[in-house]
């Protein structure tokens, strides 16, 4: 799943912050026994939290860079797992 | 002819329902033990029941939810500016119309219209209403409909909740063999009121006496080999309790509200991941294991 896509998607969950992490739900459809609820820890709230309409892999690698303690590269795989993360809980929704 | 006014009262999770009819009202055997002669304030929830349903209800309002699986359809809701309207399946004969029913912006103002039965009566909360009326109830107030079972030992109510399968009925018969009484062992609701989370059971196809007890903790259950219990906080807590909260998610501020509910709640009362083995040791390993006697 590419940024632009999870930016399209986002309009369609509601999310709430808890301490350092963030829950988000889907608007539609059932979530009784349907465990699609999920969990994002802090990077990966970051990470969501800074996709935007025109936002680009290298602008978020820049701001995770500025903001946590991490080399390019760090930041460049954990927003690949976390697109990998959101792929596969877009599909069993 | 008899113009006469039927009223029929019910108290579930202390919110008083009232129905009200020129037909006469059957009750679901269920909501028997639920009844009462008459309220001391206004109702929380007003029902209007009405006999014949409505030709082409809703063919020009948005459809915004659908509740169904493989086999059949359970309800659809529409969104008539800033009411709702439903069009209720019957779970027998499957897909045919039961009920159309009107919910008012404030969610405490229903509109129900069902067929009259041979003897000119009217089954209006004939599932699944009944249970749409009490989520609806619900979302007004510090409230959540859930698919959970629950003990209760006289001071302490546990409730158990997991996938279907999970074992919430074996859990509450084991629980029951140990002198616990059964609060439900298939839906119920938790409602904040004074004094902190209380826990309701609410009208099943079967009768049951209205019951009510301090929730105490919550576990998420799981078979497993062994007896395991591990408790879990924050955001993961909160999103697997909430995975079991019966909800309608298609409007933004039923979810903030649940959200709200939930991590609220998680806060204040303990959630634990509990793997067990079917048998009366599970019991022995939960009271252990909320003493610290547990590794």
């Amino acid at each position: 799943m590419d940024i632009q896509t999870l930016y399209h998607m986002k309009s369609k969950f509601i999310a709430r912050e808890v301490g350092n992490e963030l829950i988000i739900v889907p608007l539609s459809g059932n979530v009784a026994q349907m465990n699609v609820l999920f969990t994002m820890n802090e990077t990966a709230k970051f990470i969501w939290e800074n996709i935007s309409e025109k936002t680009r892999v290298e602008d978020i690698e820049n701001a995770m860079t500025d903001t946590f303690d991490i080399d390019k590269e760090t930041a460049k795989k954990d927003i690949l797992v976390f697109l990998t993360q959101m792929e596969s809980f877009f599909s069993k929704k | 002819m008899d113009s006469q006014q039927h009223t029929l009262n019910i108290i579930i999770a202390d919110f008083s329902i009232q129905l009200l009819s020129d037909s006469f009202i059957e009750p679901e055997e269920g909501y028997l033990p639920f009844m009462v002669d008459k309220f001391e304030n206004e109702p929380d929830i007003t029902i209007q029941c009405f006999a014949g349903l409505p030709k082409n209800p809703f063919e020009n309002d948005v459809l915004v939810f659908e509740a169904e699986n493989e086999v059949q359809k359970f309800y659809s809701i529409y969104k008539i500016g800033n009411e709702l309207g439903f069009i209720i399946y019957n779970q027998q004969t499957k897909n045919n119309i039961q009920q159309i029913a009107l919910l008012d912006s404030t969610f405490t103002q229903w509109k129900v219209y069902s067929k009259l039965s041979p003897d000119n009566q009217i089954s209006a909360l004939k599932y699944p209403l009944g249970p749409i009326v009490m989520l609806y109830m619900t979302l007004n107030s510090d409230a959540v409909l859930m698919h959970a079972s629950c003990a209760y030992d006289g001071k302490s109510a546990r409730l158990f909740s997991g996938f279907s399968g999970a074992g919430k009925s074996t859990i509450s018969q084991l629980w029951a063999a140990s002198g616990n009484s059964i609060i439900n062992d298939d839906r119920i609701i938790i409602r904040k009121q004074q004094n902190g989370y209380f826990v309701h059971n609410t009208p099943m196809y079967y009768k049951d006496m209205p019951k009510k007890a301090p929730l105490s903790s919550i576990y998420l259950i799981s078979h497993f080999p062994e007896n395991k219990a591990k408790r879990i906080t924050g955001a993961l807590a909160i999103s697997k309790v909430m995975a079991f909260c019966i909800q309608n998610n298609f409007d933004r501020q039923f979810i903030q509200s649940r959200l709200n509910f939930f991590s609220e709640l998680c806060l204040q009362i303990p959630v634990y991941e509990l793997g067990f083995v079917p048998d009366e040791s599970v019991v022995n390993y939960v009271l252990a294991n909320e003493a610290g006697r547990t590794k």
